[in-house]
């Protein structure tokens, strides 16, 4: 299965999933003009991906600030990644926030109770 | 532009269950399975809204403080820069002030040079009391250096700010 690399932008986030490793990462902004254009491709290729995900997938999710309608898509990828779970894989999120951002850090809590995953919120240094 | 939607697949479930309802027979088990989709969902739904509407708020919280940093940060700013203004001003007027009376100065020299080499022998000529005549001459020479300097430096003031708004223009564009 191929990889899905999209580039960041100003409004929207990057997007590295390896497929054969298993990492996939998304980081950077998400404002997007329309969030559905950018993020259905993501949405596909994680349906894709279920039936093709190695023994162990780690989510890398590294958010400096995203709209309300990127929370809903952020919810549909934890959704994909728990029917990954569902298929007997390892699946582990790794929420990454600044070290002050408290919200960034609440908002990782708040997906862990929702999504019911595995979680590691890890706080990083300001750049 | 339902399919174009991020609550695309919501809609979609809302269309079958309005199709369902359209229906003019259901047996009892389908019934079941139709109201048990329709809890599912729901309930699904209340799970996103809630935890939407947390982060939708834990977000705006964060773009409130950010915008009033970013407020403080202007206001300081603002502060500096006026700070700045006032200092160049005094700096301008401290140096057109010395410039001033640097030309001021030249000019009451030129007219000392003048009256004694040309004005002094006309008055000798043409008065009898030419001492007190020459004496009044330089009077008002020495009187007319102080309103000269400020004559002098409120022009070249004028002429200063009126560079300074042009070149800001120039900026602004």
């Amino acid at each position: 299965m191929d990889n899905l690399n999209i580039e960041g932008t100003k409004q929207t986030p990057e997007i590295d999933f390896d497929a054969a490793s298993g990492i996939l990462k998304i980081s950077g902004r998400s404002i997007p003009e329309n969030t559905f254009e950018f993020f259905n491709p993501v949405l596909l290729w994680l349906d894709s991906y279920a039936a093709e995900a190695p023994e162990k997938v780690i989510a890398k999710i590294n958010l400096e600030y995203f709209n309300t309608s990127s929370s809903k898509y952020i919810l549909e990828v934890l959704k994909r990644l728990k029917n990954i779970l569902h298929d007997g894989k390892d699946v582990l999120v790794q929420w990454y926030y600044e070290e002050d951002d408290e919200e960034m850090m609440e908002t990782g809590e708040d997906y862990e109770d929702v999504s019911g995953l595995p979680f590691e919120i890890i706080a990083v240094e300001e750049d | 532009m339902a399919k174009q939607s991020i609550y695309q697949r919501e809609i979609e479930n809302l269309e079958q269950s309005k199709s369902f309802l359209k229906r003019s027979e259901y047996s009892k088990l389908e019934l079941q399975l139709e109201f048990k989709k329709i809890v599912e969902n729901y309930e699904e739904l209340i799970d996103q809204v809630k935890i939407i509407t947390k982060i939708s708020d834990r977000l705006q919280k964060k773009l409130n403080r950010t915008n009033e940093a970013l407020e403080n940060s202007n206001n300081q700013l603002a502060e500096l820069n006026s700070q700045l203004n006032e200092t160049i001003d005094q700096l301008t007027e401290a140096k057109i002030g010395r410039r001033a009376a640097t030309i001021v100065m030249m000019v009451a020299i030129a007219l000392f040079i003048i009256s004694e080499a040309f004005i002094e022998p006309q008055i000798d000529k043409m008065f009898s009391d030419n001492f007190i005549v020459g004496l009044g001459l330089k009077l008002v020479v020495a009187i007319l250096i102080k309103p000269g300097e400020d004559f002098a430096n409120k022009y070249m003031l004028r002429k200063a700010r009126k560079k300074q708004l042009e070149d800001a223009k120039v900026q602004g564009h």
